[in-house]
């Protein structure tokens, strides 16, 4: 009994130090760019921040725990033998801490989810042999691994898109900007409470259909689009924006252009009188043009961009919200999912079925995160938020919004993935959108390399973790 | 664990200002070269320390080409960026150039062209300024991401530019006109001194307009 007490006391201390490690360092993911951007202050968003990390963890992180707990590796066949899954979750945890704190000392790039995941199929492969470890399932991880930077890159550089096309380069950004905020509010939360949703709501033992959820995502996203108008309505436009004259607005001036470009393409292709008449037609026009132009005072509306990035400030807390929530949700699983099953496996013996993750345990991932948050990470975000000058409200809220779905979609299927890795993508995202100054393209040549060494150090900590644990106790 | 901090790149458009800055100070000891023409030691001090800022400028251009890795992604195209930074450098070399031209020999019968050459110089160093200003924008066209109102901004300057540009080209053929009317009564050293100043400042004003156009192929106007 004295021996399950030992053990049990090891891997939730060793658990802690993983949910500190993760509240320590990953979190600056979720909030560094707010910070950066000037959207939130450093207290606003350690306080955002703790709020939905734990929301997080504690509604929707059962999912990716379960599936960390019991799909990695085929734990059935432990049955006759529990301490050996004993020993080798406590080997895996106290690996992967350990890899952990070598390669900060050392300064690689890694990821928590990456060397867990490693840890626990090495000492899986080791014990059971390379049969033992469910393939299958470590294939769709693997392939997450690639496909969610992607997604996330994807989806950041299709919001920045539409943000620019329809608001940066809109002549009159300030009123496009009120025309589209209630819009964006509709499929953001629209979006969101989709994936939240569908698959039935991590905690709570509700499951919907598919036109359900759908129903009640448009309701939730009708919401937010009445409550957006209701705000846009008191954004005021400041007057210079409004002083010009009605006849010599600027995109009037546009549409002129496009005629001239329009008659000039009808020119190549007409001979004679018609051609003759067009080309007078476009010496008049091209007058009219230049006196416009001298008239026109575009410089007295490009004020304007302050008025979008101060609303796109807003936008993007919201989002970081988001990302705050779905980062619990998928981390909070690297910290607790040994613990739940070295604790599962002593108090019931080795279960076929995957036994449901207790909720104290996920709380007290949640609580060990917000340790981590409140110890050290507000001084990596800090650090992240003073670098990070690049991304002004308009460029971080697209970046969040891709990289806040995709981690959210994976953790409702269960699939535990690297949430910097999706912010890399959602970065790189906005940058191919012309969207930044300049984008460090080493970075990824950083995930190539944690990918390659982080599985199999993870995984070789993890055995000798579990080797040094069986001679000491058994 | 700062992966996300270490993806944000250097930016080289802050350099690109300051070089632009260390150019329009060559721009200035040259208007101040053209002030002191009759004071033929204090210009060769100028045109000295000319030198000198001409020098400084390119380090300044050779440190940005150094900080401008391969591996590093901007919003507009790599070797755009390095055309820029090449014809900014260049109206430093020119400034220099015509400095250097001036510094050989005192200008014969300068009274006679006083007037047309100032006004020539004067018209060729505004363009130069709103070159400069169009560089300045910049920071608020990387806001906008090229486009938009911002974009249409910078259009209406470049067009301003180019017009100017053209009306500094027209006072240099004036003044052409008069050099060739003169030209039986200088010697013949005396009068390629002169044409070489002459096409000098106007390349200045030539260069300046160029780079403007340049950062109006970045622009996404519709």
């Amino acid at each position: 009994m004295e021996f399950t007490l030992i053990l049990t006391i090891i891997v939730l201390l060793v658990g802690f130090y993983m949910a500190w490690n993760i509240g320590a360092n990953d979190v600056s993911n979720a909030m560094g760019t707010s910070v950066g951007s000037g959207a939130l202050t450093l207290k606003r968003a350690v306080i955002i921040a703790a709020v939905f990390e734990f929301s997080g963890a504690y509604f929707l992180g059962s999912s990716v725990s379960s599936t960390m707990q019991s799909e990695l590796i085929d734990v059935t066949r432990f049955a006759a033998d529990p301490d050996t899954l004993i020993f080798g979750m406590c080997g895996a945890l106290l690996g992967t801490g350990i890899w952990l704190q070598i390669a900060s000392y050392f300064g690689l790039p890694v990821s928590t989810t990456h060397a867990i995941v490693g840890a626990i199929v090495g000492f899986g492969a080791l014990t059971l042999g390379i049969t033992g470890v469910e393939w299958g399932m470590i294939g769709s991880i693997a392939s997450s691994w690639i496909l969610s930077p992607i997604m996330s890159g994807f989806i950041s550089y299709l919001i920045f898109s539409i943000l620019q096309r329809n608001i940066l380069f809109a002549l009159n950004p300030a009123h496009a900007t009120k025309r589209l905020i209630p819009i964006l509010l509709f499929f953001v939360f629209g979006t969101f409470a989709l994936s939240m949703i569908f698959n039935g709501i991590g905690r709570f033992n509700v499951n919907f259909t598919l036109p359900q959820a759908l129903l009640l995502s448009t309701v939730i996203g009708a919401l937010a689009f009445a409550v957006g108008l209701l705000v846009v309505r008191r954004i005021k436009i400041p007057k210079t924006s409004l002083e010009t004259p009605s006849r010599l607005i600027p995109f009037k001036l546009i549409s002129l252009e496009k005629a001239i470009k329009h008659l000039r393409r009808v020119r190549t292709g007409s001979i004679d009188e018609t051609h003759n008449k067009i080309t007078e037609l476009l010496e008049q026009m091209h007058n009219i043009k230049r006196d416009m132009r001298q008239k026109t005072r575009f410089s007295k509306r490009t004020t304007e961009y302050d008025l979008v990035e101060k609303a796109f400030a807003s936008m993007q807390i919201i989002s970081a919200c988001f990302v705050a929530l779905a980062h619990g949700a998928n981390d909070v699983a690297n910290a607790i999912a040994p613990v739940a099953a070295v604790i599962d496996t002593i108090q019931n013996g080795v279960s076929a079925s995957a036994a449901a993750v207790p909720s104290w345990l996920l709380a007290f991932g949640g609580v060990g995160i917000i340790v981590g948050l409140a110890t050290w990470g507000w001084r990596v975000i800090m650090t992240i938020g003073r670098k990070i000058t690049e991304l002004t409200p308009t460029r971080g809220f697209s970046a969040e919004f891709g990289a806040a779905l995709t981690i959210l979609l994976a953790s409702k299927l269960g699939l535990p993935i690297s949430t910097t890795h999706c912010l890399v993508g959602a970065v790189l995202g906005v940058g191919l959108a012309r969207g930044i100054r300049a984008l460090n393209l080493r970075t990824l040549k950083d995930i190539a390399l944690s990918w390659v060494i982080t599985l199999p150090a993870s995984a070789l900590m993890s055995v000798i973790c579990y080797f040094i644990l069986k001679s000491i106790l058994v | 664990m700062m992966t996300i901090a270490r993806l944000f790149g250097k930016s080289p458009f802050a350099p690109l200002q300051s070089h632009m800055k260390k150019v329009s100070l060559c721009v200035e000891k040259l208007t101040k070269i053209f002030d002191s023409l009759e004071e033929n030691e204090k210009l060769q001090r100028l045109v000295t320390d000319l030198s000198q800022l001409e020098h400084e400028a390119d380090l300044t251009k050779n440190d940005i080409r150094n900080q401008l890795p391969k591996s590093i992604f901007m919003p507009i195209d790599r070797s755009h960026f390095l055309e820029i930074l090449a014809l900014q450098d260049s109206i430093a070399d020119v400034s220099e150039d015509i400095g250097l031209t001036l510094s050989l020999r005192p200008l014969v019968n300068y009274e006679l062209f006083a007037k047309d050459l100032q006004a020539f110089v004067k018209k060729c160093i505004e363009v130069f300024w709103d070159t400069k200003r169009i560089i300045e924008e910049i920071d608020e066209l990387l806001e906008s991401s090229f486009g938009g109102i911002e974009a249409e901004k910078v259009k209406t300057m470049v067009e301003e530019t180019a017009y100017k540009e053209h009306k500094a080209q027209k006072e240099k053929l004036k003044l052409l006109k008069k050099l060739y009317n003169e030209g039986e009564s200088l010697s013949s050293a005396a009068f390629y001194h002169w044409l070489r100043v002459i096409e000098e400042i106007g390349i200045l004003a030539q260069v300046s307009e160029k780079l403007a156009n340049r950062i109006r192929m970045v622009l996404e106007t519709k």
